[in-house]
């Protein structure tokens, strides 16, 4: 759904996205991070015709976004990570605008507002003047906006920043029932947990490199990162530790504190075997935990947090 | 000793008044190249106006004696029209200058966050504007040489180009002071700007007038006889001390012909200083507590800046909490062009639901009767130069609508941060161009409407000749065809509204000003009037008083049309002629609009963000 090809943006001397090759399949989520000034909303920017490539070029929906800017802007709904503000303008008065402003006919975009406000749980805001939201509720705002027009791409910079967390499940609920209507979703932000919660896909940028595209278990090969798993015995961990060591299919195991961490041998994951052992020698097992590979760790491996 | 003397300096100190906001303020404009930019043209257009006063008056004379006798008069002209001109230049610089000044404050929220340190909000207020007034304090002293060199030419005596600059100074500080006022209550620096202009202009202009007027028509008018309140000559004694505008044209006539006319009471410039600086000081007070009020709130986190009461007419400030919320009013559709329906919402004049707008529309059209009230007692209706008046004054307010609408279009979209969103539509440029463009022009339409009831009113009577309609129509097309387009261009190219306003004012200024001056000095050179003259007779202000001149008074609306003569500089034309040169600057004036327009939408793309 969306492709870019060798896209570059120069700022004067400065690279700010060069040769980012990105393929985003339709329906899915994709999760678009990297340090300050990594070049992500440079790139969304591109994406959503505001900015016009140095080199290279992306297409939506095989649509390239250098030559058929409208149509591009026909199917995209974008979200910047700042809020734009029309003074005096009401919820409703807002939305309808941006419905007038994408082309939909007069009749139909009282029905389309009602929806989308009801979508984002904005109907007992729509008298409200736009500007005297709260954060959140100008985020959702923002966000019935961009589907407005029922673009097929959302493309959404930063949706969550500033929003406390009942404000951010709430985003994120509204993004997974975006997936279920079928949209396909480029969303960049810095709360990592979030984006590993709802993302299929991430790309990692830093310096307008792409350094990683695709699904958090294939970061872990590429990291280099074994399976590992947490165990905790009832009693007697040193014995558990001793047992654990012997066994040829596991590389490493180490007491912390009141668990035990193993480390497999790269390809070999035997959960069972672990049980199987430990329950064999009389040890109360209280829980055996695979460790999981966190976004925020594969991200501060994979980048190095210079900013430009 | 030492410690006292260190704190009486401390007390004293200029920088105190201040505070560090100054420092800020001077650092920052220090490193905008713009200033050197406003600085050096200014030096040159007043090099440039004093050559072709020089050339025009003195060079061309061939004998000596009658050139030494032309020499005072000559510096006589330059130095009142170099103070004149500063004088109406420096007041809407500082206008310009400081219709953001604390709203971009409130905008950015530093507002509050000033209040977190020892910065109190009279350094805050002062600090503003004595940065800006230094700036415009600069250009004043730059013409201070020059003035000096004219006085060799005699005829000046010092006291006026003193008295002139501090009538200049305090009208300055002045208006300055009542932009800042504004701006605490108004995001928008169009809107800071014309309600500034408004109420200088109904302060010291429409309000002495009416007051005038109200003495010289008789109460036997609407059937009273009531008694006079005050005398002519103390009427004008207390308007010269009162209002900057009466003080600099006194003034000035005070130079140009030093006696007194007969019953004329003294002008005392000093006094008028001081009660200009002792408004300015009031105005500052007022905006102190005002903006302590608004960054205590936004240092709380209340953000609203504005009592409640207040904050349905001008409520635009973000970061508010959901408790703040506008609930009230009416949901209005979208009709038509979005982007015109969006831009046109927004009274005139803001207020509930435009509620303003139309008491402001009823207090002009109420005082426009009030000034035809008055011409026809004095029995002037019936005169060309009261229609001149008129279509002058009419034009110019346009003017400025159409410069201040048109440059903050675009400008204030981007300020807000809406601009991007509007451009990632699946509009097209060209659809938000003219939605931009009708909108502009439809704000702007209430001048001309009064303009045209004025002409086809009197048309009617039989005090203007029909053909005036026609002509002003040609006029009116091409300034609003070209005035709109150089607006939204400057608007779409730069990012502040402040810059864009200034950059279409200096458009303005150069075309029909400073080119026209550069022109006259090239045509004294070459002995060829030809360009001057074409240089002049394309200002808009030039052709409305050409038109109305012609075409204006009972005489000329009553001859036949081949009989009505049309004096442009030097030459007299008939209204064939005057038609043909008026449509020569349309299709000229309109082409260089639509490149304009062109280069807008081309620029709509640039610098977004």
């Amino acid at each position: 759904m969306i492709r870019t090809v060798n896209l570059s943006k120069d700022y004067g001397d400065l690279t700010a996205v060069a040769n980012l090759n990105l393929t985003i399949n339709q329906g899915d989520i994709f999760g678009f991070i990297g340090p300050n000034g990594a070049g992500k909303t440079t790139t969304m920017r591109i994406l959503v015709t505001l900015l016009e490539p140095t080199h290279g070029t992306a297409f939506i929906d095989g649509l390239d976004v250098r030559k058929d800017g409208k149509k591009v802007r026909r199917l995209v709904g974008y979200m910047p990570d700042f809020m734009g503000v029309y003074d005096d303008l009401k919820v409703f008065e807002y939305l309808e605008f941006f419905a007038a402003a994408f082309g939909i006919e007069r009749g139909k975009r009282k029905a389309i507002v009602d929806g989308v406000l009801e979508l984002t749980d904005l109907q007992s805001k729509q008298n409200a003047t736009v500007d005297s939201l709260s954060r959140g509720m100008q985020q959702r705002l923002g966000l019935a906006r961009v589907l407005i027009h029922d673009p097929k791409v959302l493309i959404l910079d930063e949706p969550a920043s500033g929003l406390d967390p009942r404000a951010r499940i709430e985003i994120r609920e509204l993004l997974r029932e975006l997936k279920r209507m079928g949209k396909t979703i480029m969303i960049s932000s810095h709360i990592l947990s979030e984006l590993e919660e709802i993302c299929d896909h991430v790309g990692i940028i830093e310096h307008g490199r792409l350094v990683f595209s695709g699904t958090l278990d294939e970061i872990r090969p590429r990291l280099g990162i074994q399976s590992k798993v947490r165990v905790k015995v009832a009693s007697n961990q040193d014995k558990a530790v001793e047992l654990l060591s012997a066994l040829p299919e596991i590389r490493d195991v180490r007491a912390i504190n009141d668990y035990i961490s193993v480390t497999f041998h790269e390809g070999k994951k035997i959960d069972g075997l672990i049980a199987r052992t430990l329950v064999k020698a009389d040890l109360d097992v209280v829980f055996l935990q695979p460790e999981q590979l966190k976004l925020d760790d594969a991200f501060l491996q994979l980048t190095k947090g210079i900013v430009h | 000793m030492t410690g006292a003397v260190t704190s009486l300096w401390r007390l004293l100190n200029p920088a105190r008044l201040t505070g560090p906001l100054f420092d800020k303020e001077l650092r920052v404009s220090s490193r905008r190249k713009r200033n050197y930019v406003l600085r050096f043209v200014y030096v040159a257009l007043l090099t440039a106006f004093v050559a072709v006063v020089w050339h025009s008056m003195v060079v061309w004379q061939v004998s000596t004696t009658f050139q030494k006798s032309r020499m005072a008069l000559a510096g006589k002209t330059i130095t009142s029209t170099i103070v004149v001109f500063q004088f109406a230049a420096t007041q809407l610089i500082a206008i310009i200058m400081l219709s953001n000044s604390i709203s971009d404050e409130i905008y950015h929220q530093t507002l509050g966050l000033l209040m977190t340190t020892p910065i109190s909000s009279f350094q805050i207020v002062m600090g503003k504007l004595s940065s800006k007034l230094l700036q415009l304090v600069l250009l004043l002293a730059i013409s201070l040489p020059l003035l000096g060199i004219i006085r060799i030419f005699g005829g000046v005596p010092w006291t006026y180009v003193l008295s002139s600059l501090c009538i200049t100074l305090t009208a300055v500080i002045f208006a300055g002071a009542l932009s800042l006022f504004f701006s605490i209550s108004n995001r928008r620096a169009y809107v800071v700007i014309i309600k500034t202009i408004a109420t200088v202009g109904l302060i010291f202009g429409l309000l002495p007038m009416i007051i005038g007027l109200l003495r010289t028509v008789p109460m036997t008018f609407i059937g009273l006889r009531v008694p006079r309140p005050f005398s002519y000559p103390v009427f004008w004694h207390a308007l010269s001390h009162l209002s900057p505008f009466y003080a600099m044209s006194f003034n000035t006539a005070l130079l140009m012909s030093p006696s007194l006319p007969a019953g004329v009471a003294r002008f005392y410039w000093p006094v008028h200083c001081a009660v200009m600086l002792g408004l300015s000081g009031l105005l500052i007070a007022v905006c102190t507590g005002t903006v302590r009020r608004v960054a205590l709130r936004q240092a709380t986190g209340q953000s609203e800046h504005i009592p409640k009461r207040r904050r349905r007419t001008t409520g635009n400030w973000p970061g508010r909490t959901a408790r703040s919320e506008d609930i009230g009013g009416v949901v209005r559709r979208v009709r038509g062009w979005p982007v015109f329906w969006k831009d046109v919402r927004a009274p005139l004049i803001q207020g509930f639901e435009g509620r303003n707008s139309i008491i402001g529309l009823v207090v002009t059209i109420g005082a426009l009767l009030l000034t035809y009230g008055a011409w026809a007692r004095e029995g002037y209706l019936d005169e060309d130069f009261t229609h001149v008046s008129y279509a002058v004054m009419f034009i110019l307010i346009a003017m400025v609508f159409h410069i201040v609408f048109s440059a903050s279009s675009i400008a204030s979209e981007k300020e807000s941060r809406a601009w991007p969103l509007l451009l990632a539509t699946s509009m097209d440029d060209w659809q938000i161009l003219a939605g931009k463009a009708a909108a502009v022009f439809l704000r702007c339409s209430v001048v001309w409407l009064l303009l045209a009831g004025h002409v086809v009113v009197f048309v009617f009577v039989g005090y203007i000749h029909p053909i005036a309609i026609v002509h002003l129509l040609m006029l009116v097309a091409w300034l609003v065809v070209f005035l709109t387009s150089a607006g939204l261009y400057f608007s779409a190219g730069l990012r502040r509204t402040t810059s864009s306003v200034v950059a279409t004012f200096a458009l303005a200024l150069a075309l029909w000003v400073v080119a026209p001056m550069v022109l006259g000095l090239m045509a004294t050179i070459s002995r060829s009037e030809q360009m001057a003259r074409i240089g002049v007779c394309a200002n808009p202000v030039v052709q409305a008083a050409v038109i109305m001149h012609g075409a204006g008074g009972r005489y000329n609306a009553h001859a036949a049309l081949a009989k009505l003569r049309y004096d442009w500089i030097d030459e007299s034309l008939d209204a064939g002629s005057t038609t043909a040169v008026l449509a020569v600057t349309m299709l000229i004036y309109a082409s260089l609009g639509l490149l304009f327009a062109w280069r807008a939408k081309r620029r709509f793309r640039r610098n977004i963000f």
